[in-house]
């Protein structure tokens, strides 16, 4: 990567912000490592090839729910960003197969908390 | 009709979740009107709201509706699914109780992707400020914000920056405290481990305005993934040439290291922490000189906590007076909790200062966790107080926590209910202190020691009426002539529940009685006989031989050779042992 520099910084940004695809981000900051969620993650990559469903896979940090962790955020084009809690294997899997796949939302783990928390942006 | 989403959720308190039934209702009544394939409804394990009795959100109009009864289902359904009108007796206003500044990214981006950072914002308050503004504009614009110190005695900022700002010197340098070491806080931790390079560009903002050119973290060792990430996004900023020579083309340069804290509390107070850094042993100095002036090496040296660097971009990105409009007169912007305790949604929160305690537990933090009531709430950590229930309802803010007998701290909090003894909760925190004081000054090593001897007296049942006031007079003399923060604020525990319960010390001593059942030694066993089903359970667990009988004639516990150790209480699935 070649430095950065007044001008190529704004370019730069325009070119990353302007890709935007489906993602699913799994909270991995030490709380959610000690829930579990490495295992998580795992099983999202290695099912997701395995269904070869095109999906971007993140690893993010600590949203604070600290008591619903593991936690899966979730963004699927034609479908509310929602964010699953206390994601173990068996609904990881089912969040692919239902979510990803037929858009449908899972039911018993979603922390809907999205309006408690307004957010600094623009 | 575009295609509908039911989320709901029985928030109910204290009785039993009908969710499910009221989700197969809700089922049935769409194939009624043959609308099952136009409308999803999910069960959802949060809706965001408590105590509210069965609540829907009908998404994607965002419409909130409480305490829907059965018979409110077919309306919501004919009218608001079906006709989009909105019924006013049910709806409710979206509950947002926080405000997310420092933890705006934390969860959002992946830390150690440099381009998510780029894209949510990132190094954009850094670009403006080094191409744009001179240093007194950067600290007006943090004057203007209102900021103060996030890690615990809520110095202003900008008067700090100022300092250093003023002074001439060949070498400046800023330091991040990152030795979080305050029992149940883990804010710090999150963000940098969530967000490092916020914290970086926050720190380099504070490097231009005061003309530093070189920066440390210090980070406790205890934080493997927070020195790792932090390590990796330093590398980042260093590859994209945010870090190094001529930043961005300009005259700018600014580098960073690492140091890392062998886990000393006493490391946190900002002395100690610099005397750490040079490799000297971590012992406070007396101040002043303050280390705005005289610090590292001599120089000049400002250190900001994690937290308050990670606000530090945003303010300059959105303007010091944007920030200004959150919180109350003299305390701005948003404060970071770790929520713990009896408390149903432990974990993380962001709220604007001012806001209730009443509303942080029970809005955000769900309520309490067993059917058992509130008794205080600790915040502050070893440094801090407890906050009886009934100043429930005041706001949180520097100044109102410190008229209440507690502190802000580095933001803990902690929820206890009837359960957790007072003078069990000061004994904890004196000892963590007692056991943290470097010993270098004596009001804090030898008070503090003789003042939890005293402590251990009245939990073990050997206090007298004296004690108290002994207490009193100890932890005076710590607040005066104690050398750093750590012996200065080592008794507050201690006075905060001296102050608010007094009963529960009378009882301790006079009674020689815990009614939270916390101090062992003041407990009393004893089999109730109309329970006991004479099941042998106690006799064998009992490894001191205190209780004795058999099968058919039942058990006797001897208190003179009981221990208290509390294992038969435990083992008992007839609840046939008391204590207390």
């Amino acid at each position: 990567m070649t430095k950065l520099t007044k001008a190529s910084f704004d370019q730069h940004k325009a070119e990353i912000q302007a890709t935007s695809k489906n993602w699913i981000k799994v909270g991995m900051s030490t709380c959610g490592i000690a829930a579990g969620a490495e295992e998580v993650y795992k099983i999202l990559l290695e099912e997701a090839k395995k269904k070869n469903l095109s999906i971007e896979i993140k690893k993010c940090g600590c949203l604070g729910m600290c008591y619903a962790e593991p936690l899966v955020e979730v963004h699927v084009e034609g479908v509310p960003q929602v964010i699953y809690g206390k994601v173990n294997k068996d609904i990881a899997i089912k969040i692919l197969e239902k979510h990803v796949g037929t858009k449908m939302l899972v039911n018993d783990y979603i922390f809907d908390l999205a309006l408690t928390m307004k957010e600094v942006r623009k | 009709m575009d295609k509908k989403i039911v989320l709901l959720k029985d928030t109910s308190i204290g009785a039993a979740d009908k969710t499910k039934e009221y989700y197969s209702l809700i089922l049935n009544l769409l194939r009624d009107h043959n609308l099952q394939d136009s409308v999803q409804v999910v069960r959802v394990a949060d809706i965001g709201f408590y105590d509210q009795g069965l609540v829907l959100k009908i998404l994607p109009e965002q419409v909130i509706y409480g305490r829907v009864q059965e018979s409110d289902l077919l309306p919501v359904i004919t009218e608001t699914i079906q006709g989009n009108k909105i019924l006013d007796r049910l709806a409710l206003k979206p509950n947002e109780k926080q405000l997310r500044i420092v933890l705006r990214n934390c969860g959002q981006i992946d830390p150690e992707n440099f381009d998510d950072y780029i894209a949510a914002d990132g190094y954009a308050a850094l670009k403006k400020v080094i191409t744009g503004y001179k240093q007194e504009q950067v600290i007006e614009e943090l004057k203007a914000s209102g900021l103060r110190g996030r890690g615990g005695a809520g110095y202003p900022t900008w008067m700090k920056w100022n300092f250093a700002r003023q002074v001439k010197a060949e070498q400046k340098y800023i330091v991040c405290n990152g030795d979080e070491g305050d029992p149940g806080a883990y804010m710090d931790r999150s963000v940098l481990e969530g967000d490092p390079h916020s914290v970086i560009e926050g720190m380099m903002i504070g490097a231009y305005a005061i003309g530093a050119s070189q920066g440390y973290f210090y980070i406790r060792a205890e934080y493997p993934l927070a020195v790792e990430r932090i390590q990796k996004a330093i590398a980042q900023a260093y590859e994209y040439g945010l870090l190094g020579k001529n930043i961005l083309g300009t005259e700018f340069s600014f580098d960073v290291e690492i140091r890392l804290g062998a886990g000393a509390f006493v490391c946190g107070e900002e002395t100690a922490l610099l005397a750490s850094i040079e490799g000297k042993r971590g012992t406070p100095q007396p101040r002043p000189p303050y280390p705005s002036i005289k610090g590292l090496w001599g120089m000049p040296t400002v250190i900001n906590n994690v937290e308050t660097l990670a606000n530090i971009p945003v303010i300059l990105l959105k303007g010091g007076a944007w920030f200004g409009k959150t919180g109350t007169e003299k305390s701005k912007g948003t404060k970071v909790f770790a929520l713990t305790g009896k408390i149903k949604n432990s974990g993380l929160i962001e709220v604007p200062m001012g806001t209730s305690i009443r509303d942080i537990v029970y809005n955000i933090g769900g309520g309490m966790l067993s059917a058992k009531g509130i008794k205080a709430v600790q915040t502050g950590g070893p440094s801090g107080g407890v906050i009886p229930k009934e100043f429930l309802d005041e706001p949180v803010d520097y100044e109102n926590l410190q008229k209440l007998g507690s502190i802000m701290g580095s933001g803990g909090m902690i929820v206890m209910d009837e359960d957790d003894c007072l003078v069990d909760i000061a004994k904890f925190y004196l000892k963590f202190c007692v056991e943290e004081s470097c010993g270098k000054c004596a009001p804090c090593r030898i008070g503090g020691y003789q003042m939890l001897g005293l402590l251990e007296n009245i939990t073990n049942g050997k206090g007298t009426n004296s004690d108290v006031a002994k207490m009193k007079r100890i932890a005076q003399a710590m607040q005066k002539a104690s050398l750093c923060g750590l012996g200065q604020t080592a008794a507050n525990p201690v006075l905060s529940t001296i102050k608010y319960f007094a009963a529960e010390y009378k009882e301790h001593i006079e009674d020689k009685k815990c009614i939270a059942g916390k101090c062992r030694y003041l407990l009393n066993y004893k089999i109730i006989s109309d329970k006991c089903k004479k099941c042998g359970l106690c006799l064998t667990n009992c490894v001191f031989g205190a209780i004795t009988g058999n099968r058919e004639q039942g058990y006797v516990l001897d208190s003179a050779k009981c221990t208290k150790c509390g294992r038969c209480y435990e083992v008992c699935k007839f609840k046939a042992i008391s204590k207390g």
